[in-house]
Protein backbone atom coordinates (compact mmCIF):
# COMPACT_ATOMS: atom_id res chain seq x y z
CA UNK A 1 0.00 0.00 0.00
CA UNK A 2 1.18 3.44 -0.98
CA UNK A 3 0.09 5.44 2.02
CA UNK A 4 1.58 8.65 0.75
CA UNK A 5 -0.54 8.39 -2.39
CA UNK A 6 -3.62 7.43 -0.38
CA UNK A 7 -3.38 10.41 1.91
CA UNK A 8 -2.63 12.69 -1.00
CA UNK A 9 -5.74 11.37 -2.77
CA UNK A 10 -7.78 11.67 0.36
CA UNK A 11 -7.06 15.38 0.66
CA UNK A 12 -7.75 15.90 -3.03
CA UNK A 13 -11.13 14.23 -2.67
CA UNK A 14 -11.84 16.19 0.49
CA UNK A 15 -11.77 19.34 -1.66
CA UNK A 16 -14.95 18.04 -3.30
CA UNK A 17 -16.62 17.28 -0.01
CA UNK A 18 -18.18 20.74 0.52
CA UNK A 19 -19.94 20.45 -2.86
CA UNK A 20 -21.20 16.95 -1.98
CA UNK A 21 -22.59 18.25 1.31
CA UNK A 22 -23.98 21.33 -0.39
CA UNK A 23 -25.87 19.21 -2.95
CA UNK A 24 -27.13 16.81 -0.30
CA UNK A 25 -28.32 19.47 2.12
CA UNK A 26 -30.00 21.67 -0.48
CA UNK A 27 -31.67 18.77 -2.28
CA UNK A 28 -33.02 17.42 1.00
CA UNK A 29 -34.24 20.86 2.03
CA UNK A 30 -35.87 21.57 -1.33
CA UNK A 31 -37.21 18.04 -1.58
CA UNK A 32 -38.65 18.29 1.91
CA UNK A 33 -40.53 21.50 1.19
CA UNK A 34 -41.81 20.08 -2.10
CA UNK A 35 -42.84 16.86 -0.36
CA UNK A 36 -44.89 18.82 2.17
CA UNK A 37 -46.55 20.75 -0.66
CA UNK A 38 -47.31 17.47 -2.45
CA UNK A 39 -48.95 16.13 0.69
CA UNK A 40 -51.00 19.28 1.08
CA UNK A 41 -52.05 18.95 -2.55
CA UNK A 42 -53.01 15.37 -1.80
CA UNK A 43 -55.15 16.51 1.12
CA UNK A 44 -56.82 19.24 -0.91
CA UNK A 45 -59.03 16.96 -2.96
CA UNK A 46 -59.30 14.58 -5.88
CA UNK A 47 -57.33 16.64 -8.38
CA UNK A 48 -54.50 17.35 -5.95
CA UNK A 49 -54.30 13.69 -5.00
CA UNK A 50 -54.09 12.59 -8.65
CA UNK A 51 -51.38 15.17 -9.28
CA UNK A 52 -49.36 13.94 -6.30
CA UNK A 53 -49.78 10.34 -7.43
CA UNK A 54 -48.63 11.20 -10.93
CA UNK A 55 -45.67 13.19 -9.66
CA UNK A 56 -44.51 10.33 -7.47
CA UNK A 57 -45.05 7.86 -10.30
CA UNK A 58 -42.94 9.97 -12.64
CA UNK A 59 -40.00 10.75 -10.39
CA UNK A 60 -39.87 7.54 -8.44
CA UNK A 61 -40.44 5.41 -11.51
CA UNK A 62 -37.54 6.67 -13.61
CA UNK A 63 -33.81 6.60 -12.84
CA UNK A 64 -32.32 9.68 -11.23
CA UNK A 65 -29.45 9.55 -13.75
CA UNK A 66 -31.90 9.87 -16.63
CA UNK A 67 -33.64 12.75 -14.86
CA UNK A 68 -30.31 14.54 -14.53
CA UNK A 69 -29.52 13.94 -18.21
CA UNK A 70 -32.96 15.06 -19.32
CA UNK A 71 -32.65 18.30 -17.43
CA UNK A 72 -29.02 19.01 -18.28
CA UNK A 73 -28.90 17.88 -21.92
CA UNK A 74 -32.60 17.99 -22.71
CA UNK A 75 -33.99 21.33 -21.54
CA UNK A 76 -31.52 23.36 -23.59
CA UNK A 77 -33.09 22.00 -26.77
CA UNK A 78 -36.20 24.08 -26.20
CA UNK A 79 -35.83 27.67 -27.40
CA UNK A 80 -38.46 28.70 -24.87
CA UNK A 81 -36.21 27.51 -22.08
CA UNK A 82 -33.13 29.12 -23.59
CA UNK A 83 -34.92 32.43 -23.82
CA UNK A 84 -36.49 32.33 -20.40
CA UNK A 85 -35.19 34.01 -17.28
CA UNK A 86 -34.33 30.53 -15.99
CA UNK A 87 -31.69 29.90 -18.61
CA UNK A 88 -28.82 31.45 -16.62
CA UNK A 89 -29.58 28.75 -14.07
CA UNK A 90 -30.53 25.85 -16.30
CA UNK A 91 -27.39 26.08 -18.40
CA UNK A 92 -25.26 25.54 -15.27
CA UNK A 93 -24.60 21.89 -14.46
CA UNK A 94 -24.81 22.69 -10.73
CA UNK A 95 -28.39 23.97 -10.91
CA UNK A 96 -29.44 21.16 -13.26
CA UNK A 97 -28.08 18.49 -10.95
CA UNK A 98 -29.58 20.19 -7.90
CA UNK A 99 -32.96 20.52 -9.59
CA UNK A 100 -32.99 16.84 -10.53
CA UNK A 101 -31.97 15.82 -7.02
CA UNK A 102 -34.67 18.00 -5.46
CA UNK A 103 -37.41 16.73 -7.76
CA UNK A 104 -36.38 13.13 -7.21
CA UNK A 105 -36.03 13.47 -3.44
CA UNK A 106 -39.44 15.13 -3.23
CA UNK A 107 -41.11 12.05 -4.71
CA UNK A 108 -39.60 9.68 -2.15
CA UNK A 109 -39.99 12.07 0.77
CA UNK A 110 -43.61 12.75 -0.15
CA UNK A 111 -44.33 9.03 0.14
CA UNK A 112 -42.48 8.76 3.46
CA UNK A 113 -44.35 11.78 4.80
CA UNK A 114 -47.64 10.35 3.56
CA UNK A 115 -46.98 7.28 5.67
CA UNK A 116 -46.21 9.57 8.61
CA UNK A 117 -49.46 11.46 8.17
CA UNK A 118 -51.44 8.23 7.96
CA UNK A 119 -49.90 7.09 11.23
CA UNK A 120 -51.09 10.18 13.13
CA UNK A 121 -53.72 8.90 15.57
CA UNK A 122 -57.18 10.03 14.49
CA UNK A 123 -57.98 10.86 18.11
CA UNK A 124 -55.12 13.34 18.38
CA UNK A 125 -56.46 15.23 15.37
CA UNK A 126 -59.98 15.11 16.71
CA UNK A 127 -58.85 16.49 20.07
CA UNK A 128 -57.23 19.38 18.18
CA UNK A 129 -60.44 20.01 16.27
CA UNK A 130 -62.48 19.82 19.45
CA UNK A 131 -60.60 22.69 21.06
CA UNK A 132 -61.10 24.94 18.07
CA UNK A 133 -57.76 24.72 16.28
CA UNK A 134 -57.81 25.97 12.72
CA UNK A 135 -56.57 23.71 9.93
CA UNK A 136 -53.26 25.52 9.72
CA UNK A 137 -52.64 25.49 13.49
CA UNK A 138 -53.55 21.80 13.54
CA UNK A 139 -51.04 21.06 10.79
CA UNK A 140 -48.33 23.16 12.40
CA UNK A 141 -48.82 22.11 16.02
CA UNK A 142 -50.21 18.57 15.91
CA UNK A 143 -50.39 16.72 12.60
CA UNK A 144 -47.03 17.62 11.09
CA UNK A 145 -44.96 17.21 14.28
CA UNK A 146 -46.50 13.80 14.94
CA UNK A 147 -46.17 12.77 11.28
CA UNK A 148 -42.50 13.78 11.21
CA UNK A 149 -41.79 11.74 14.31
CA UNK A 150 -43.51 8.73 12.78
CA UNK A 151 -41.69 9.18 9.48
CA UNK A 152 -38.21 9.84 10.84
CA UNK A 153 -36.88 6.25 10.86
CA UNK A 154 -37.89 5.77 7.22
CA UNK A 155 -36.66 9.25 6.34
CA UNK A 156 -33.20 8.42 7.69
CA UNK A 157 -32.90 5.98 4.79
CA UNK A 158 -33.81 8.69 2.35
CA UNK A 159 -31.22 11.07 3.78
CA UNK A 160 -28.48 8.49 3.35
CA UNK A 161 -29.72 7.56 -0.09
CA UNK A 162 -29.71 11.20 -1.21
CA UNK A 163 -26.25 11.77 0.22
CA UNK A 164 -24.91 8.99 -1.96
CA UNK A 165 -27.01 10.01 -4.96
CA UNK A 166 -25.09 13.27 -5.16
CA UNK A 167 -22.34 11.15 -6.74
CA UNK A 168 -24.42 11.14 -9.93
CA UNK A 169 -23.83 14.89 -10.25
CA UNK A 170 -20.34 13.96 -11.40
CA UNK A 171 -21.88 12.76 -14.69
CA UNK A 172 -22.65 16.35 -15.61
CA UNK A 173 -19.13 17.61 -14.88
CA UNK A 174 -19.61 18.59 -11.25
CA UNK A 175 -16.43 18.18 -9.24
CA UNK A 176 -17.82 16.83 -6.01
CA UNK A 177 -16.12 13.85 -4.32
CA UNK A 178 -16.93 11.34 -7.06
CA UNK A 179 -16.21 13.82 -9.83
CA UNK A 180 -12.73 14.46 -8.47
CA UNK A 181 -12.22 10.73 -7.99
CA UNK A 182 -13.07 10.02 -11.61
CA UNK A 183 -10.76 12.76 -12.83
CA UNK A 184 -7.94 11.42 -10.65
CA UNK A 185 -8.49 7.90 -11.97
CA UNK A 186 -8.24 9.01 -15.59
CA UNK A 187 -5.07 10.90 -14.76
CA UNK A 188 -3.37 8.12 -12.78
CA UNK A 189 -5.21 4.86 -13.64
CA UNK A 190 -5.07 3.94 -9.95
CA UNK A 191 -8.76 3.12 -9.73
CA UNK A 192 -8.74 0.92 -6.63
CA UNK A 193 -6.97 3.31 -4.28
CA UNK A 194 -8.86 6.36 -5.45
CA UNK A 195 -12.36 4.86 -5.47
CA UNK A 196 -11.69 3.14 -2.13
CA UNK A 197 -10.75 6.51 -0.71
CA UNK A 198 -13.97 7.98 -2.05
CA UNK A 199 -15.99 5.08 -0.65
CA UNK A 200 -14.44 5.57 2.78
CA UNK A 201 -15.39 9.24 2.68
CA UNK A 202 -19.02 8.34 1.94
CA UNK A 203 -18.98 5.56 4.56
CA UNK A 204 -17.75 7.84 7.33
CA UNK A 205 -20.29 10.47 6.35
CA UNK A 206 -23.23 8.07 6.37
CA UNK A 207 -22.08 6.72 9.71
CA UNK A 208 -22.20 10.23 11.14
CA UNK A 209 -25.55 10.94 9.49
CA UNK A 210 -27.02 7.74 10.93
CA UNK A 211 -25.82 8.64 14.41
CA UNK A 212 -27.12 12.18 14.16
CA UNK A 213 -30.54 11.07 13.00
CA UNK A 214 -30.77 8.43 15.71
CA UNK A 215 -29.98 11.17 18.21
CA UNK A 216 -32.65 13.39 16.67
CA UNK A 217 -35.16 10.55 16.93
CA UNK A 218 -34.64 10.17 20.65
CA UNK A 219 -34.63 13.94 21.11
CA UNK A 220 -37.99 14.26 19.36
CA UNK A 221 -39.63 11.15 20.83
CA UNK A 222 -38.07 10.77 24.28
CA UNK A 223 -41.01 8.68 25.52
CA UNK A 224 -39.85 5.88 23.23
CA UNK A 225 -36.27 5.97 24.44
CA UNK A 226 -36.81 3.92 27.58
CA UNK A 227 -38.74 1.20 25.79
CA UNK A 228 -36.08 0.54 23.23
CA UNK A 229 -33.24 -0.75 25.30
CA UNK B 1 -86.43 31.35 13.62
CA UNK B 2 -88.10 31.40 16.98
CA UNK B 3 -85.37 31.87 19.50
CA UNK B 4 -83.53 28.89 20.71
CA UNK B 5 -81.84 29.95 23.85
CA UNK B 6 -84.34 32.52 25.03
CA UNK B 7 -86.64 31.41 27.78
CA UNK B 8 -87.56 32.06 31.36
CA UNK B 9 -84.36 30.60 32.75
CA UNK B 10 -82.04 32.82 30.76
CA UNK B 11 -79.86 31.82 27.88
CA UNK B 12 -78.94 28.14 28.13
CA UNK B 13 -75.32 27.04 27.85
CA UNK B 14 -76.33 24.51 25.23
CA UNK B 15 -79.56 24.06 23.33
CA UNK B 16 -80.23 21.64 20.51
CA UNK B 17 -83.28 21.55 18.33
CA UNK B 18 -84.41 19.07 15.73
CA UNK B 19 -81.04 17.37 15.41
CA UNK B 20 -81.04 14.68 12.73
CA UNK B 21 -78.05 12.60 11.74
CA UNK B 22 -77.78 9.83 9.20
CA UNK B 23 -74.82 7.57 8.46
CA UNK B 24 -75.57 6.17 5.03
CA UNK B 25 -78.98 4.54 5.22
CA UNK B 26 -79.02 4.43 8.95
CA UNK B 27 -80.76 7.22 10.77
CA UNK B 28 -78.90 7.59 14.05
CA UNK B 29 -80.62 10.71 15.41
CA UNK B 30 -84.23 11.36 14.52
CA UNK B 31 -84.93 14.85 15.72
CA UNK B 32 -83.53 15.60 19.14
CA UNK B 33 -84.27 18.60 21.32
CA UNK B 34 -82.14 19.13 24.39
CA UNK B 35 -81.16 22.05 26.59
CA UNK B 36 -78.53 22.43 29.28
CA UNK B 37 -78.62 25.50 31.48
CA UNK B 38 -75.67 26.75 33.46
CA UNK B 39 -75.02 24.38 36.33
CA UNK B 40 -76.93 21.49 34.76
CA UNK B 41 -75.38 18.06 34.85
CA UNK B 42 -77.10 15.95 32.25
CA UNK B 43 -76.56 12.21 31.96
CA UNK B 44 -77.15 10.79 28.49
CA UNK B 45 -77.92 7.11 28.80
CA UNK B 46 -79.11 4.39 26.49
CA UNK B 47 -78.07 1.14 24.86
CA UNK B 48 -75.12 0.94 22.45
CA UNK B 49 -76.26 2.32 19.13
CA UNK B 50 -78.98 4.49 20.63
CA UNK B 51 -77.18 7.57 19.30
CA UNK B 52 -76.02 9.13 22.56
CA UNK B 53 -72.35 9.51 21.59
CA UNK B 54 -73.31 10.81 18.16
CA UNK B 55 -75.59 13.36 19.79
CA UNK B 56 -72.82 14.54 22.09
CA UNK B 57 -70.39 14.79 19.17
CA UNK B 58 -72.91 16.87 17.23
CA UNK B 59 -72.69 19.66 19.79
CA UNK B 60 -69.13 20.82 18.87
CA UNK B 61 -69.82 19.57 15.31
CA UNK B 62 -67.35 16.72 15.43
CA UNK B 63 -70.23 15.13 13.58
CA UNK B 64 -72.17 17.47 11.36
CA UNK B 65 -75.88 16.71 11.56
CA UNK B 66 -78.06 16.72 8.45
CA UNK B 67 -80.61 19.01 10.03
CA UNK B 68 -81.25 20.96 13.16
CA UNK B 69 -80.08 23.92 15.13
CA UNK B 70 -77.28 24.04 17.64
CA UNK B 71 -76.80 26.80 20.13
CA UNK B 72 -73.80 26.41 22.39
CA UNK B 73 -71.60 28.78 24.40
CA UNK B 74 -73.15 31.78 22.72
CA UNK B 75 -72.80 30.60 19.13
CA UNK B 76 -75.68 29.51 16.96
CA UNK B 77 -75.42 27.20 13.98
CA UNK B 78 -78.63 26.53 12.10
CA UNK B 79 -78.34 23.96 9.34
CA UNK B 80 -80.35 24.72 6.26
CA UNK B 81 -82.32 21.97 4.60
CA UNK B 82 -80.18 19.95 2.23
CA UNK B 83 -77.00 21.76 3.26
CA UNK B 84 -74.01 19.53 2.50
CA UNK B 85 -71.13 21.48 4.00
CA UNK B 86 -70.80 24.25 6.54
CA UNK B 87 -70.28 27.64 4.99
CA UNK B 88 -67.49 29.96 6.03
CA UNK B 89 -69.48 31.87 8.64
CA UNK B 90 -70.73 28.63 10.17
CA UNK B 91 -67.20 27.21 10.29
CA UNK B 92 -66.01 30.32 12.07
CA UNK B 93 -68.87 30.02 14.54
CA UNK B 94 -68.04 26.34 15.12
CA UNK B 95 -64.44 27.24 15.82
CA UNK B 96 -65.38 29.95 18.30
CA UNK B 97 -67.85 27.62 19.97
CA UNK B 98 -65.25 24.86 20.28
CA UNK B 99 -62.85 27.10 22.16
CA UNK B 100 -65.54 27.60 24.80
CA UNK B 101 -66.47 23.93 25.22
CA UNK B 102 -64.39 21.20 26.80
CA UNK B 103 -64.65 17.78 25.21
CA UNK B 104 -63.41 14.62 26.93
CA UNK B 105 -63.05 11.55 24.72
CA UNK B 106 -63.49 7.90 25.54
CA UNK B 107 -59.93 7.18 24.40
CA UNK B 108 -58.35 10.29 26.04
CA UNK B 109 -56.73 11.49 22.79
CA UNK B 110 -53.85 13.29 24.42
CA UNK B 111 -51.24 14.65 22.03
CA UNK B 112 -48.44 12.10 22.20
CA UNK B 113 -45.60 14.49 21.32
CA UNK B 114 -46.38 16.91 24.13
CA UNK B 115 -45.78 16.50 27.83
CA UNK B 116 -48.67 16.62 30.27
CA UNK B 117 -48.20 20.33 30.91
CA UNK B 118 -47.77 21.08 27.20
CA UNK B 119 -51.02 19.24 26.50
CA UNK B 120 -52.77 21.55 28.93
CA UNK B 121 -51.38 24.84 27.63
CA UNK B 122 -51.47 24.01 23.91
CA UNK B 123 -54.95 25.30 23.14
CA UNK B 124 -55.01 28.18 25.65
CA UNK B 125 -51.76 29.53 24.18
CA UNK B 126 -52.13 28.65 20.49
CA UNK B 127 -55.89 28.90 20.03
CA UNK B 128 -57.07 31.35 22.64
CA UNK B 129 -53.84 33.34 22.39
CA UNK B 130 -53.41 33.86 26.12
CA UNK B 131 -50.04 34.64 27.72
CA UNK B 132 -47.99 31.51 28.23
CA UNK B 133 -46.90 32.22 31.80
CA UNK B 134 -50.48 32.69 32.91
CA UNK B 135 -51.54 29.46 31.16
CA UNK B 136 -48.73 27.51 32.81
CA UNK B 137 -49.76 28.73 36.26
CA UNK B 138 -53.37 27.75 35.60
CA UNK B 139 -52.36 24.40 34.14
CA UNK B 140 -50.34 23.63 37.25
CA UNK B 141 -53.35 24.41 39.42
CA UNK B 142 -55.53 22.17 37.25
CA UNK B 143 -53.05 19.31 37.52
CA UNK B 144 -53.11 19.76 41.27
CA UNK B 145 -56.86 19.54 41.16
CA UNK B 146 -56.92 16.25 39.24
CA UNK B 147 -54.19 14.89 41.51
CA UNK B 148 -51.41 14.79 38.93
CA UNK B 149 -49.18 17.71 39.87
CA UNK B 150 -46.14 15.45 39.98
CA UNK B 151 -46.77 14.25 36.40
CA UNK B 152 -46.30 17.75 35.00
CA UNK B 153 -43.39 16.80 32.76
CA UNK B 154 -44.36 13.20 32.02
CA UNK B 155 -45.23 11.93 28.54
CA UNK B 156 -48.76 10.67 27.93
CA UNK B 157 -47.38 7.29 26.87
CA UNK B 158 -45.95 6.81 30.36
CA UNK B 159 -49.28 7.31 32.16
CA UNK B 160 -51.99 4.82 33.05
CA UNK B 161 -55.37 5.12 31.37
CA UNK B 162 -56.90 6.70 34.43
CA UNK B 163 -54.10 9.25 34.64
CA UNK B 164 -54.38 10.03 30.93
CA UNK B 165 -58.09 10.63 31.28
CA UNK B 166 -57.55 12.93 34.25
CA UNK B 167 -55.03 14.88 32.17
CA UNK B 168 -57.58 15.01 29.36
CA UNK B 169 -60.15 16.44 31.77
CA UNK B 170 -57.63 19.03 32.96
CA UNK B 171 -56.87 19.84 29.33
CA UNK B 172 -60.56 20.45 28.68
CA UNK B 173 -60.79 22.64 31.80
CA UNK B 174 -57.79 24.69 30.68
CA UNK B 175 -60.00 26.26 28.01
CA UNK B 176 -62.17 27.71 30.81
CA UNK B 177 -65.16 26.22 29.05
CA UNK B 178 -68.78 27.23 29.46
CA UNK B 179 -69.69 23.54 29.50
CA UNK B 180 -67.94 20.18 29.55
CA UNK B 181 -68.90 17.28 27.31
CA UNK B 182 -67.90 13.76 28.32
CA UNK B 183 -68.10 10.92 25.80
CA UNK B 184 -68.06 7.69 27.83
CA UNK B 185 -65.07 8.90 29.85
CA UNK B 186 -64.52 5.62 31.69
CA UNK B 187 -65.41 3.04 29.04
CA UNK B 188 -61.82 2.51 27.90
CA UNK B 189 -60.49 2.08 31.43
CA UNK B 190 -59.62 -0.99 33.45
CA UNK B 191 -62.22 -1.41 36.19
CA UNK B 192 -59.81 -0.46 38.97
CA UNK B 193 -59.05 2.87 37.28
CA UNK B 194 -62.67 3.97 36.78
CA UNK B 195 -63.04 5.32 40.32
CA UNK B 196 -60.28 7.94 40.13
CA UNK B 197 -61.82 9.45 36.99
CA UNK B 198 -65.36 9.42 38.33
CA UNK B 199 -64.10 11.12 41.46
CA UNK B 200 -62.72 14.00 39.43
CA UNK B 201 -65.96 14.35 37.45
CA UNK B 202 -67.99 14.24 40.66
CA UNK B 203 -65.84 17.05 42.06
CA UNK B 204 -66.60 19.14 38.96
CA UNK B 205 -70.31 18.53 39.40
CA UNK B 206 -70.07 19.72 42.98
CA UNK B 207 -68.40 22.92 41.78
CA UNK B 208 -71.52 23.58 39.76
CA UNK B 209 -69.99 23.06 36.33
CA UNK B 210 -72.27 22.59 33.38
CA UNK B 211 -71.78 19.11 31.98
CA UNK B 212 -73.29 16.62 29.60
CA UNK B 213 -72.08 13.11 30.26
CA UNK B 214 -72.58 10.06 28.06
CA UNK B 215 -72.02 7.10 30.33
CA UNK B 216 -72.77 3.49 31.11
CA UNK B 217 -72.03 4.03 34.79
CA UNK B 218 -75.62 4.13 35.97
CA UNK B 219 -74.96 4.47 39.69
CA UNK B 220 -72.60 7.35 39.05
CA UNK B 221 -74.98 9.02 36.61
CA UNK B 222 -77.82 8.85 39.10
CA UNK B 223 -75.68 10.43 41.80
CA UNK B 224 -74.19 13.37 39.91
CA UNK B 225 -76.82 14.40 37.40
CA UNK B 226 -79.78 16.68 37.93
CA UNK B 227 -81.34 15.53 34.70
CA UNK B 228 -81.19 12.18 32.93
CA UNK B 229 -81.97 11.64 29.29
CA UNK B 230 -82.65 8.15 27.96
CA UNK B 231 -82.14 7.69 24.24
CA UNK B 232 -83.61 4.89 22.23
CA UNK B 233 -83.10 4.46 18.48
CA UNK B 234 -82.22 8.07 17.92
CA UNK B 235 -85.08 9.56 19.90
CA UNK B 236 -85.42 10.81 23.45
CA UNK B 237 -87.56 8.15 25.04
CA UNK B 238 -87.56 9.57 28.53
CA UNK B 239 -86.10 12.55 30.30
CA UNK B 240 -86.47 14.03 33.73
CA UNK B 241 -84.92 14.20 37.16
CA UNK B 242 -82.75 11.21 37.99
CA UNK B 243 -85.19 9.85 40.60
CA UNK B 244 -87.80 9.53 37.90
CA UNK B 245 -85.67 8.18 35.06
CA UNK B 246 -83.66 5.76 37.15
CA UNK B 247 -86.21 4.70 39.77
CA UNK B 248 -89.61 5.15 38.25
CA UNK B 249 -89.37 5.47 34.47
CA UNK B 250 -92.60 5.89 32.60
CA UNK B 251 -91.51 4.22 29.39
CA UNK B 252 -91.19 0.44 29.37
CA UNK B 253 -87.97 0.56 27.39
CA UNK B 254 -86.35 2.90 29.89
CA UNK B 255 -87.57 0.69 32.70
CA UNK B 256 -86.09 -2.42 31.08
CA UNK B 257 -82.81 -0.66 30.31
CA UNK B 258 -82.35 0.83 33.76
CA UNK B 259 -83.28 -2.32 35.64
CA UNK B 260 -80.96 -4.51 33.57
CA UNK B 261 -78.11 -2.09 34.20
CA UNK B 262 -78.65 -1.83 37.91
CA UNK B 263 -78.88 -5.59 38.23
CA UNK B 264 -75.62 -5.93 36.34
CA UNK B 265 -73.77 -3.38 38.41
CA UNK B 266 -74.97 -4.22 41.86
Amino acid sequence: MDFAFLSETFFKLLAGFPLTVNLAVLSLAGGGVLALLLNMARASGWLGARFADFYVFLFRGSPLLIQIFLIYYGLGNFPAVRESFLWPFLREPYWCALLALILNDAAYTAEILRGGFRAVPRGAVEAAEACGMSRLTRLRRITLPVAIRQALPAYSNEVISMFKSTALASTVTLMEVTGIARAEVSATYRAIEIFLCAAVLYLVSTLLITRALRLLETRLSPWLAGNRA
Amino acid sequence: MSGLGVNGMGEPAIALRGIRKRFGDQEVLRGIDLAAHDGDVIALIGASGSGKSTLLRCIPMLEVPQAGEIFAAGERIALRDGQQKLDRAQQAAVQRMRTRLGFVFQSFNLWPHRTVLQNLIEAPVHVQGRPKAECIAEAEALLEKVGLAEKRDAWPAHLSGGQQQRVAIARALALKPRALLFDEPTSALDPELVGEVLKVIRGLAEEGRTMIIVTHEMGFAREVCNKAVFLHQGRIEEEGPPEQVFLDPRSDRARAFVSSHFNRNR
